[in-house]
């Protein structure tokens, strides 16, 4: 015990110098190159000079690797707009050198709150960007994630958690995507008693994340132990395709379906039902699909609009799409009945996250012999994703993750994905449906709201006014809730306006369509990865940071 | 947050980039550089930018305090997240000790 030197206890250098082998240290992009969040100092808030992310290249019992430390001290670990782009572009340039014949393996170590609220809307791109690079290099190399406390992995970084080749855990550790306090905050106490350390860990912690196939290690705050179960998984390869905890909707179903929200199970009792392995388990016989009263959402209304002569088929419920010969168009929407009671109006829960990556992954297997795939179309007019004790336990995160992971592969595979936003696009929900998109088109309209947390929420965690928000917003851009300064970030393919945003006209209509098949074709002869992003025109004046990043890290990629 | 510039005189340069702590709530983190072409060598430009404001005279006085005793010249830059002057001095002394020039001890 008195010999065991604690990984815990460490910053992130500490860290990642503990993992890799000695003297093999290299930290790129570091604190005298002065890549600082450009958005914090104007806020009043004191940057840091690397923004509180270690990349590190060296190697692992001689493999290559490059480790992403998140220095879970400053922001909270919180992704911005450039920490987010330091690992991103490391795991970009991992999958260039590992496709040039020299495998890089990546680790993240994630201690992170989420999405830094001071840089909301460019954290959250960062974090589909990351999500993306992840998916991009997972199949040439493997990329192992480290949760070892104290701060956790939590928000949509969790996502990036759950895409993981393997995920290495403390018993310290939390893996989560909403933290317990944002919980109790949307849902009340009652929901989740965010002062219960005990409930804490009973849910989000490595020892349940272990036992119930969610992470794969659990390791004690030990640095050479965590460095033996590292070496161990970059020797273990990369997985093979269609067996990734993400890519396994069959799990995913029968395991969301053992749950049950009127009766739910304990945390115990879960890993009784589910097991520590990630493979099918028993189902219990479940009532057909009931016939829906859908609420009247601009969501649904689009989704009718545009798909035509098709008919609306619902996947669950709150999850509808409308197929043509040329597109598959899908929605999540409110269900007042939905069983999982946080995910009534809307917001992207656990059966939501499974039934979008269902329909996106049957498009691909039904167009897998065709040249020409057709396009998924992501309506997006969602509330956020759904805070509940329940989806936690369950592992929101992870079932979120196939969803990015189906919306990866579809675009991969050469289907354009254009989201459409036409209402509300939060979080955690957009992030899922929505940001893996090639293009992305949003209505011109007041109602139209796309951000990393509503406006209430992130004016209580920032202990701030929603005055004071508003106010900061009109002069951070990626801070505001107006989509006009959301289409100045460099993501936004065409900001439409129509006549009613609410029950759309003919014309609306057309005008919309038309857009649509515009920005297919561009999804068709632009990039397959979200590079677009970062070279439109806007992103040249907004995201300069997030090019910098770029640049220097591919300057110093190989050392001089 | 409220930026502060100091200038200390100092002895000797420091002899490579250094860079201590993290900007973690009640620390901080210092680069130090030496000094470059141009700049002066018998004197410490002190750059602090801290998240808690109107603590002036206290910055001056923890600084004078440090550079008195320990008087390497260069570029020091303080990001700081509420540190307490004890913290502070700290964050100091590992700086000079990883300059090798921990002075005289008090």
């Amino acid at each position: 015990m008195l010999t065991r030197r604690s990984f815990i206890e460490l910053d992130a250098l500490g860290r990642a110098t503990a993992l890799l082998d000695p003297g093999s240290v290299r930290v790129l992009a570091g604190p005298f190159d002065r890549l600082e969040s450009p958005w914090l100092a104007p806020q009043g808030i004191t940057p840091q000079a690397d923004d509180g992310t270690v990349i590190a290249r060296g190697t692992a019992d001689g493999r290559p690797v490059v480790i992403a430390a998140i220095e879970q001290g400053f922001q909270g670990g919180g992704t911005g707009e450039v920490s987010g782009a330091k690992i991103s572009q490391a795991l970009l340039l991992a999958a260039a050198e590992s496709r040039a014949g020299a495998p890089t393996a990546a680790v993240i170590l994630f201690e992170t709150g989420g999405v830094r609220l001071q840089e909301a809307n460019l954290g959250l791109n960062a974090v589909a960007e990351i999500c993306s690079a992840i998916l991009d290099l997972r199949p040439l190399a493997p990329v192992i994630g480290i949760v070892a406390g104290t701060v956790g992995s939590f928000g949509g970084m969790s996502i990036a958690a759950g895409l993981c080749t393997r995920l290495i855990v403390t018993p310290q550790a939390r893996i989560g995507l909403n933290g317990p306090a944002v919980i109790e905050q949307e849902g009340g106490v009652g929901e989740f008693d965010s002062s219960d350390h005990a409930l804490i860990w009973a849910v989000d912690g490595g020892e349940q994340r272990c036992a119930t196939a969610l992470a794969d290690d659990l390791i004690p705050d030990d640095a050479d132990l965590l460095r033996t179960a590292l070496i161990d998984a970059v020797h273990g390869g990369v997985t093979e395709a269609g067996q990734h905890r993400s890519q396994r909707l069959d799990v995913l179903a029968s395991r969301l379906a053992t749950l049950d929200p009127s009766d739910p199970p304990s945390p115990d009792d879960l890993r009784r039902l589910w097991g520590p392995h990630y493979t099918p388990v028993p189902e219990p016989p479940t009532a057909g699909a009931t016939k829906v009263d859908h609420p009247k959402t601009r969501g649904r209304s689009w989704l009718r609009a545009l798909g035509g002569d098709a008919t609306l088929e619902q996947v669950i419920p709150s999850v509808l799409v409308a197929t043509t010969k040329t597109a598959r168009y899908l929605a999540v929407v409110p269900d007042p009945d939905n069983r999982f009671y946080r995910a009534r109006e809307g917001q992207v829960g656990l059966t939501e996250s499974l039934a979008v990556a269902q329909a996106v992954h049957d498009l691909i297997e039904a167009d897998k012999d065709e040249d020409v795939k057709r396009a998924i179309i992501a309506v997006v007019d969602l509330p956020s994703q759904a805070y509940g004790r329940i989806e936690e336990m369950g592992g929101l995160h992870q079932a979120m993750a196939a969803t990015v992971d189906a919306y990866h592969r579809a675009r991969n595979a050469g289907h354009p994905i254009v989201a459409f936003v036409v209402g509300t696009a939060l979080s955690g929900g957009f992030l899922t449906h929505g940001l893996q998109a090639n293009q992305i088109l949003a209505l011109d309209d007041p109602h139209v709201e796309i951000h990393a947390m509503h406006e209430a929420a992130a004016a209580r965690i920032t202990l701030r006014t929603v005055d004071e928000l508003n106010e900061l917003a009109k002069t951070i851009l990626p801070m505001s809730y107006r989509v006009e300064d959301w289409a100045k970030l460099g993501f936004c393919d065409g900001l439409l306006s129509v006549e009613n945003a609410d029950s759309p006209t003919q014309a609306d209509v057309d005008k919309v369509f038309t857009a649509i098949v515009d920005a297919t074709e561009r999804a068709r002869r632009g990039p397959l990865d979200l590079s677009n992003r970062l070279g439109s025109e806007a992103a040249v004046a907004t995201r300069r940071a997030s090019r910098a990043v770029r640049e220097l890290l591919a300057r110093q990629w190989n050392p001089e | 947050m409220q930026t502060l510039n100091y200038r200390f005189p100092a002895t000797r340069a420091v002899p490579g980039a250094i860079h201590i702590g993290v900007v973690a709530s009640g620390d901080l983190e210092i680069l130090v550089q030496p000094p470059g072409d141009g700049d002066a060598t018998d004197s410490a430009a002190v750059r602090v930018r801290t998240s808690v404001n109107g603590f002036d005279t206290v910055w001056h006085d923890v600084l004078e305090r440090f550079f008195t005793r320990i008087a390497l010249a260069g570029t020091w830059e303080l990001n700081d997240f509420g540190a307490t002057p004890g913290v502070v001095t700290l964050r100091l002394r590992q700086a000079a000790e990883a300059a090798g020039a921990n002075g005289p001890t008090s």
